[in-house]
């Protein structure tokens, strides 16, 4: 018999993907037609990655971020996240890891105009019924908007609403960062603070996906998914 | 930290007109509701009230309309007709009848106040039927002695021992002998004289305006009432059982108040219609923003609550609105009431009260349920990416 040497529980953590696909497909209905947005891909996403996804549009960017995120669940084939299968999984269970495991920031950062600052940045806590208060004061410290934290979102430019989404996205502690174009309405010089902060923030280990049509931020991340039609083109 | 409530409201602010004009439905319709059961609890309490000042358990009037002979003995007015002094002794003797108190009313206008006074000629077996009055001094033992009412006494600055001039009769003259304390009811606006003296100023003798009757058992009053018809004078006179008398006004007026009861529950209705269909709106407006909350973690039935709050404070609000000016204005509706009624008790006719109160707040949660439930089913049934893509003209991204 050869004996093998047992790995540790912080070996096996470390090597359980934060995503893996296997064959995922996502098709829908747009009247009679039949789109296929994710076609049959497959791709492994490790734990403190920061992986941009790149593509046409109507390449399937943003219903794989989508699927990634637990907003939808796909039609064929396997993804799971943090180890858990999303196929066959309940809009509760979606709901829970929503929660607890992807931070979501989108390119018409999503703040609720009528909130200030903070209350933006803790409305995930209202939800998962938790006491964010000294988290929140931390993230809003950390994304610079200490000064704005009783501002709302009318009152700020767009740089400053992309990290409120940022710090909201962050607030329940999550394990990936999904962001669907989070410079799409930003000037360059806006975009390069955004991605210096989500640089930073994946320097410190959190997972990072990216959508993104900003060559810079794309180039800048550890790997490059490119989609066409719903397929990887390149990796 | 933001609680659902806070959210909710700040939801609300968004729209402050809309909201505005849909919580002012809320509130008229509520205001209705409270006058409308704020006045039956009134106009019950004032009944009743009636009743017990009256002390009496039967009524006898000359021959006519038994509700203007009603309305003529507790409020005090001319009378058209008259009873014969003899039928009191029919009256008194019919077996069951334990006081039978004569009354001869009289109102006279006085031209140069310009005020009516109500003069009631009584025998001393008055005070053993009225229990509940509380007489200062005595009942008047002889001639031109008078017995006044509280608010009589106070408005003519009369007391006990005082020559007075009779007021809206020339050249009459009594002496206060005793005063009835505040009874809240008509009494205290009577000027009391004895029988014999009221029938020689207004020149009626032997003749008596009504009977006031009590029994030694008031569940014997249909039998006595049998009884007095059936007598000699039955023909002659009017033979009312108050109690009676007193639930057909009520029911005549139950008639009108469930009439006016279900035009506020249209309302009500109609408002709660109207916040279903202002929520429908909102949540139709950010319908993308529901889609963001639910990606970053509210539950369907968060998004519910959600609008349910939304629901709830938008009729709570209308509903505290339309209850403090329904208050507030509580008197104003007595009077256009008083106006209208065919029989209005003394007292307070709308009788606000804080249990009165909560019952319609609570009727405004309940509402505000009902109203939310579409719009609340219609948001939380939105799936998040169909939310962000209904949301966005622009879609997504790839």
């Amino acid at each position: 018999m050869v004996e093998t040497e047992l790995e540790t529980p912080e070996q096996v953590v470390s090597r359980v993907a934060v995503a893996e696909a296997v064959d995922l497909t996502k098709v829908y209905r747009r009247g009679d037609e039949e789109v296929r947005a994710v076609d049959g891909i497959s791709f492994q996403i490790e734990e403190g990655e920061f992986v941009a996804v790149v593509g046409p549009s109507g390449a399937g960017k943003s219903t794989l971020l989508q699927l990634l995120g637990g907003m939808d669940t796909p039609t064929s084939g396997s993804l799971r996240l943090g180890g858990q299968e999303l196929g066959g999984m309940g809009d509760g269970q979606l709901t829970r890891l929503r929660r607890t495991f992807v931070g979501f920031v989108f390119q018409h950062f999503g703040l609720v105009p009528t909130l200030t600052v903070a209350e933006n940045v803790a409305l995930p806590c209202l939800f998962s019924r938790r006491d964010g208060r000294t988290r929140v004061d931390a993230l809003i410290e950390r994304v610079g908007l200490s000064a704005r934290r009783s501002h709302r979102p009318s009152q700020l430019s767009g740089g400053e609403m992309q990290r409120v989404a940022i710090a909201r996205a962050l607030v329940n502690e999550p394990r990936l960062l999904l962001a669907d174009e989070p410079t799409g309405n930003l000037d360059s010089r806006t975009s390069d603070r955004i991605l210096d902060l989500l640089r930073e923030l994946n320097r410190e280990g959190l997972t990072v996906v990216v959508v993104t049509h900003n060559e810079s931020l794309a180039s800048s991340a550890d790997r490059r998914i490119t989609l066409r039609d719903g397929r990887i083109a390149t990796e | 930290m933001t609680g659902t409530f806070q959210l909710a409201i700040s939801n609300l602010k968004r729209r402050r007109l809309r909201t505005l004009v849909t919580a002012s439905g809320v509130a008229i319709a509520v205001a209705a509701l409270y006058c409308i059961v704020s006045f039956q609890r009134g106009y019950q309490a004032g009944l009743k009230g009636e009743l017990d000042r009256l002390g009496a358990h039967l009524l006898v009037v000359p021959k006519g309309c038994p509700y203007d002979a009603a309305s003529i003995a507790l409020h005090g007015a001319s009378w058209p007709c008259y009873l014969k002094g003899a039928y009191l002794d029919m009256v008194r003797k019919t077996p069951n009848v334990a006081v039978g108190a004569p009354v001869l009313m009289n109102a006279v206008y006085d031209s140069r106040t310009g005020a009516q006074h109500v003069y009631c000629g009584v025998e001393p077996d008055i005070v053993r039927l009225k229990r509940t009055w509380k007489i200062e001094g005595s009942f008047p033992a002889s001639e031109n002695g008078l017995l006044v009412g509280a608010e009589a006494a106070k408005t003519n600055g009369w007391s006990i021992g005082q020559k007075v001039a009779l007021p809206g009769i020339a050249d009459k003259t009594g002496t206060v002998t005793g005063i009835i304390g505040p009874t809240q009811g008509a009494d205290d606006l009577f000027v009391y004289l004895r029988l014999a003296d009221a029938q020689r100023i207004f020149q009626r003798p032997g003749q008596l305006t009504h009977i006031l009757v009590r029994l030694d058992d008031p569940e014997k009053v249909d039998g006595v009432a049998r009884e007095l018809r059936g007598c000699d004078a039955g023909l002659e006179m009017n033979v009312v059982p108050l109690a009676h008398l007193f639930h057909t006004i009520e029911d005549l007026v139950r008639s009108t108040r469930v009439l006016l009861g279900s035009v506020a529950v249209v309302a009500l209705l109609a408002a709660g219609a109207g916040v279903s269909n202002t929520i429908l709106m909102a949540v139709a407006e950010r319908t993308r923003e529901i889609g963001v909350m639910r990606s970053i973690g509210a539950s369907r039935g968060d998004v519910c609550r959600l609008v349910w709050a939304e629901t709830v404070a938008l009729c709570v609000a209308g509903a505290a609105v339309g209850v403090v000016v329904a208050a507030a204005g509580s008197r104003g509706v007595e009077a256009w009431l008083r106006a209208r009624l065919p029989f209005a008790p003394s007292g307070a006719l709308v009788q606000p009260e804080a249990g009165v109160a909560l019952v319609c707040l609570a009727g405004a949660i309940l509402l505000g349920l009902a109203a939310g439930t579409l719009p609340a089913w219609r948001a939380a049934r939105l799936s998040p990416v169909e939310a962000i893509r209904a949301g966005s003209a622009a879609g997504g991204n790839g």
